[in-house]
């Protein structure tokens, strides 16, 4: 067999396999892993490398492969099973900051200097120490930080406020082209679409993306951006139509003389009132 | 202005609304979202037909401003 053959062959053959056993390895992302496994990435690279141009015997290279690929898949499984195995294997995260008190001691044992510390922080937008309530360091190295609660910002919860659920968005839209799939997690259907369009008078070519948001609303991005496509404004609409309304009840009730038709609109306006009340999260926001 | 025409014109009003809200309902996809639409043209339903029941009687009433 000619030497280029081999390689061709060597080569194919060990890409199929490797890219068959990174897949197996999971999803976890390669710039957020614990020390050891970036070694196992290194020697499994290191490896393949060797066997595909023939350093070592394609026997060996396989064997020392499928040992590096099924240990850690070994330990895996073990981690999953026991809190045992998991700390042992993937190690422990460290609490370096409590109730606001660096924990010196902590610190040195994760081999972590101050300024290391610092930086870390600022990486989470965290100038002032005095801000950290407590902070963890993973076993990846990276550090999560739980702000004082004063600092944290500020929640439609802390405030009191309701607001109406948001579910996620559906792209229905793309390159001027109709998700179908997406369209029928909606319930929608082409007909729906066109009807949209129509009435906003722009052609399918002419969306590069349109979304469905939580309401039901089809907002459209147009590949002419010269064109103005006026965003929809039905929900604050409705909501100014029902607050004249209810002004204009308020009105009739001090305006009429009749006693029975006094109290039927002011019922009508508390009532109104109320609505609205509710409906304010659902249109406006 | 009379009364009766401001009167007719606000039921105009909350009968848009309330066909908008009946569409909200419809395609709302979050089941509190569609309850509360709901609830609100079920209550503006009512209110409308009181108002309705109003008009007719201002009409029977004082016919010069019927129309």
């Amino acid at each position: 067999m000619p030497g280029w053959l081999d390689i061709l062959l060597r080569s194919i053959g060990l890409f199929i396999v490797v890219f068959a056993l990174t897949r197996a390895m999971g999803k976890k992302h390669p710039a957020k892993v614990t020390p050891f496994r970036f070694i196992i990435y290194t020697v499994l690279a290191a490896i393949t490398a060797l066997t595909m141009l023939n350093m070592v015997n394609p026997g060996v290279g396989l064997t020392a492969l499928a040992v590096w690929f099924l240990l850690p898949f070994a330990g895996e499984y073990l981690a999953t099973r026991s809190k045992w195995a998991h700390n042992l294997i993937y190690g422990r995260e460290t609490v370096v900051i409590r109730q606001g008190k660096v924990l010196e001691e902590n610190l040195r044992q994760a081999r972590v200097n101050g300024e290391e510390l610092l930086s870390e922080l600022r990486s989470k937008n965290v100038f002032n120490l005095a801000d950290v309530e407590f902070a963890v360091l993973e076993p990846t190295g990276d550090l999560n930080v739980l702000l004082k609660s004063e600092k944290t910002s500020v929640t439609p919860y802390d405030l009191g406020r309701q607001v109406a659920p948001r579910p996620e968005p559906q792209t229905v839209i793309l390159d001027g082209n109709i998700l179908n799939e997406q369209l029928a997690a909606l319930g929608l259907n082409k007909h729906w679409i066109k009807e949209q369009l129509e009435g906003s008078g722009v052609l399918l070519d002419n969306v590069f993306i349109g979304q469905v948001d939580a309401t039901g609303e089809l907002y459209l991005d147009l590949f002419d951006d010269t064109l103005r496509n006026p965003k929809p404004q039905v929900k604050e609409m409705l909501f100014a139509t029902l607050e004249k309304a209810q002004a204009s009840l308020t009105t009739f009730s001090l305006e009429t003389e009749d006693q029975e038709a006094k109290n039927m609109y002011s019922e009508y306006a508390g009532r109104l009132q109320e609505q609205l009340e509710q409906l304010k999260p659902h249109l406006l926001h | 202005m009379t009364t009766a025409s401001k009167l007719k014109q606000t039921l105009a009003g909350l009968k848009g609304a309330q066909a908008t809200l009946k569409e909200y309902a419809e395609k709302a996809r979050h089941d509190e979202a569609k309850a509360t639409f709901r609830g609100a043209h079920e209550v503006i339903g009512g209110i409308v037909q009181g108002l309705e029941g109003r008009v007719s009687r201002i009409e029977f009433e004082e016919p010069q401003f019927k129309g």
